[in-house]
């Protein structure tokens, strides 16, 4: 089989034991590797119900059948396994040079099992694998613990993917750092390597991949290189090399969507301190960074002294980051929270998930839900840059209402109760990405529908699509007009994009490519990587096969939720978006019930989908090729039975 | 005719390996940058380099090599002859920057050529500036501008903060 190294690493943490499987090349062209492997692997593995934190769940780390090979974007890993923060789905990618390396190493994927009894770390290097001690690594920030490793094991060249304190202390939105500043930032999967004790984990290796036709391959990616054809996004060429993603964050405030205090406001007064302009002249900013082979360099190192001293090894600012912990909660002070992102990157915690809730935390301090009794002195008003600061460290650590806020803002409202649920601003139980979708409706939609919760990279932005089209997807000028593009159409083309979207991401986070580099966001158009994998694999790999492999793992994803309880209930926005925006270009638009639920009702028949319960059914799941999963969500009497046909 | 060397700025370089990749991809089609003749090393946070060849005056690598099969050409560039080289691997210990190294199948050594004087690597850098084919008075100009600059500049704040 060519593309994979053909070999998935089992370690059961309880016994002790590491085996080796093969990848089947069945199971390999009809998941992709990604996203796609993992969910079939949990899918089947996994009972519905099982504690997130409790031995019975399993961490799978999964490569895809293209990553490592040298083109911009394609450098990723997903992590997956059933969320702490949401009881469901949970996934997060991570890019930069642990994908590749964990390849070299040996096997496409790793699936960590059981539960250590004292703190250890997996290493893999060239088809070896063994558990080792990490006593004297718990406690520790996540670049130490890396540097650590590497002066261990005697090589800088080792890649390590670890957790910091977060994670040990089980906050429900940790996450693991992969390299240097590289993140599975979302849905809490620190917390889970926090609870099986796995403080790390270290690949090293020199093994090749096969390719069908390396040389032709060759051709297309140099072909692809002089044509610069993964900068010809709507971001490039100024964009993100020159201010990263956080440029984001000046275009929302002109565009009047800039998530300020909570998402009650959408002009922030002083977002002109926090731009990524500002950072750019700033001092701050020391230099770029980027994933390998990418020609985007979008990362951004930063360092400071005054009024915060920033490490460099953890201050790496990008939008959402930058959003959640200053706009969000009225902060205007730039190095106030390039410290809050270094704090959350030093301790392993979500910066995005970190700074919504503690935006939820401000509103209830605000609406008394909370006071100074409860924050151990704390003034949580908003723009308190200090306050946000010592809550970071008091998350990390569980201390005080810092326990509190690491159950994720849903879990915390529930506990205060008494009308602070407003406040919280989730789908599914994962904190709202930094986007108002007031003034997007498609990604509206496609947020509330994400089978990992509030999701912003399950199907981008409309700004996006007025500009980008791919033909080879289905989106052209003739299907749909500029009209039904536009970034407040809430009509049924705009659901069909949606859907689409939803798909093509699918194979993206499966294969696993960063989606600055490909159609919507980035340069790419589809068409290349369907001949990419093609090309690498040997298989007659076509766009129409793209889509629907993409089709078959969203709904594989939605029945692992759908066993966890997910339905049509659980598709929707928190009710903040249903009241109008207070100011900007958009002043007073909203995302009415009745229009989200006129979209929903789209959608799921697109999906084909039971409509008044948001369940997959079984024509739809058989045509995916997913019997083994309709029968097993017909054992467990979630869809109907077959009726049996009479002799 | 000055010589001219591949040669990268560490405040410009990211690291990406762009570079490795080009150089094994025309030199060998393939995808292994272990056959490339650029080398890149990333040192987080503080910065990357890639190295190539750097066209020693005194090659320390010609001067080993008891099979004389390394030469210094008019240009600077090391030539290998295949058939003469017999993989020994001296040359690769006498190079103290891990520039000439073992073609992994051909098992004869290896280093930068220049690509005939206009190397792919420098031309299809993403990154402005990282990757440059210049002389060393070239270099050493850059390097006397930016300190110069640097100079003038504090000179500016001390100047009107004083005033």
């Amino acid at each position: 089989m060519f593309g994979y190294m053909g070999k998935i690493l089992r370690v059961n943490l309880t016994k002790g034991e590491i085996t080796e499987e093969p990848l089947e090349e069945s199971v390999a062209r009809k998941f992709i590797g990604g996203r796609g492997l993992g969910a079939y692997i949990l899918f089947n593995e996994l009972k519905p119900g099982i504690d997130p934190l409790g031995t019975k769940n399993k961490l799978v780390v999964a490569t895809g059948v293209i990553t490592g090979i040298p083109f911009p974007g394609n450098s990723g890993l997903n992590v997956m396994a059933k969320s702490p923060l949401t009881g469901i789905w949970g996934e997060s990618t991570a890019k930069g040079f642990f994908g590749p390396e964990l390849k070299s190493s040996g096997y496409d994927a790793i699936v960590i099992e059981g539960k250590a009894k004292t703190p250890v770390y997996l290493w893999v290097h060239d088809g070896e694998a063994e558990i080792r001690d990490a006593s004297r690594l718990w406690g520790r920030p996540t670049r130490e613990v890396q540097r650590i490793i590497k002066a261990e094991l005697k090589d800088d060249r080792v890649q390590v993917g670890c957790i910091g304190i977060a994670g040990e202390n089980l906050v429900k939105f940790a996450n693991i750092m992969f390299g240097f500043n590289h993140f599975a930032g979302r849905t809490g999967m620190g917390a889970v390597m926090g609870s099986k004790k796995l403080k790390a984990i270290a690949v090293r290796g020199t093994g090749r991949v096969r390719y069908a036709r390396e040389e032709k391959l060759v051709d297309l990616l140099m072909e692809k290189l002089n044509s610069k054809e993964a900068l010809s996004g709507p971001y490039f060429p100024d964009g993100l090399f020159k201010y990263g993603s956080l440029a984001d964050l000046g275009y929302w405030q002109e565009t009047g969507r800039l998530t300020t205090m909570n998402f009650r406001k959408c002009l922030f007064p002083g977002y002109e301190n926090i731009t990524a302009e500002t950072l750019a002249t700033s001092p701050y900013l020391i230099r770029n960074n980027t994933c390998p082979h990418c020609t985007v360099g979008c990362n951004r190192i930063t360092k400071a002294n005054d009024p915060y001293e920033l490490d460099p090894e953890y201050a790496t600012p990008e939008y959402e980051s930058t959003a959640a912990l200053s706009s969000l909660c009225m902060n205007d002070n730039l190095v106030a929270t390039l410290k809050a992102i270094e704090l959350c990157n030093r301790y392993g915690m979500d910066t995005m998930s970190t700074g919504v809730t503690i935006a939820f935390a401000m509103e209830c301090y605000e609406k008394g839900k909370i006071t100074k009794k409860d924050t151990d002195g704390l003034d949580l008003t908003w723009g308190n840059h200090e306050a946000i600061i010592q809550l970071i460290e008091k998350i990390a650590r569980r201390q005080g209402i810092g326990s509190l806020l690491a159950e994720g803002s849903r879990r915390a409202a529930e506990k205060l109760g008494g009308g602070a649920e407003e406040f919280a601003m989730h789908v599914k139980g994962m904190e709202f990405p930094l986007h108002d979708v007031r003034g997007m409706k498609g990604h509206g939609l496609g947020i509330a529908t994400s089978n990992r919760g509030a999701c912003h990279l399950q199907v981008e932005t409309d700004d996006m699509f007025e500009g980008q089209l791919d033909p080879d997807v289905g989106i052209d000028e003739t299907t749909f007009p500029k009209e039904h593009r536009d970034r407040l159409y809430a009509g049924p083309e705009k659901v069909k994009i949606v859907k689409i979207i939803g798909d093509l991401f699918a194979v993206f986070d499966s294969l696993v490519i960063c989606k600055w580099t490909v159609y919507p966001c980035g340069g790419y158009k589809t068409r290349t990587i369907v001949d990419v994998v093609a090309t690498a694999t040997g298989w007659d790999f076509t766009m129409d096969e793209l889509m629907k492999t993409g089709e078959r793992i969203f709904n594989l994803c939605r029945a692992f939720n759908v066993r966890e309880g997910i339905t049509r209930k659980d598709d929707k926005l928190p009710k903040r978006f249903t009241e109008p925006l207070p100011e900007g270009p958009y002043k007073g638009e909203a995302f009415p019930e009745d229009v989200f639920e006129r979209m929903l009702n789209h959608f799921y028949r697109l999906r084909g989908w039971n409509k008044k319960t948001g369940i997959p059914t079984r024509k739809k799941l058989e045509e995916l090729e997913l019997r083994h999963v309709a029968d097993n969500l017909e054992n467990l009497g979630i869809i109907p039975p077959t009726p049996k046909r009479k002799k | 005719m000055p010589q001219k060397y591949v040669v990268c700025n560490p405040d410009k370089c990211l690291g990406c390996g762009i570079c490795e990749f080009v150089c094994s991809a025309l030199k060998d089609k393939s995808l292994d940058p272990s056959f490339s003749r650029i080398r890149q090393v990333n040192f987080e946070p503080t910065g990357s380099m890639a190295i190539a060849c750097l066209l020693c005056e005194k090659p320390p690598c010609v001067t080993v090599c008891s099979m004389d099969a390394l030469s210094r050409d008019e240009k600077g560039v090391i030539r290998i002859d295949e058939y003469k080289c017999n993989g020994c691997g001296w040359c690769i210990r006498a190079c103290k920057f891990g520039a000439i190294t073992l073609h992994p199948t051909k098992r004869v050594v290896m280093t930068c050529d220049l690509c005939d004087g206009d190397p792919e690597c420098v031309k299809l850098c993403p990154f402005e500036g990282a990757l440059t084919f210049a002389t060393i008075e070239e270099v050493t100009h850059g390097l006397r501008k930016g300190a110069v600059d640097k100079i003038l500049r504090e000179l500016n704040k001390a100047r009107s903060e004083s005033s």
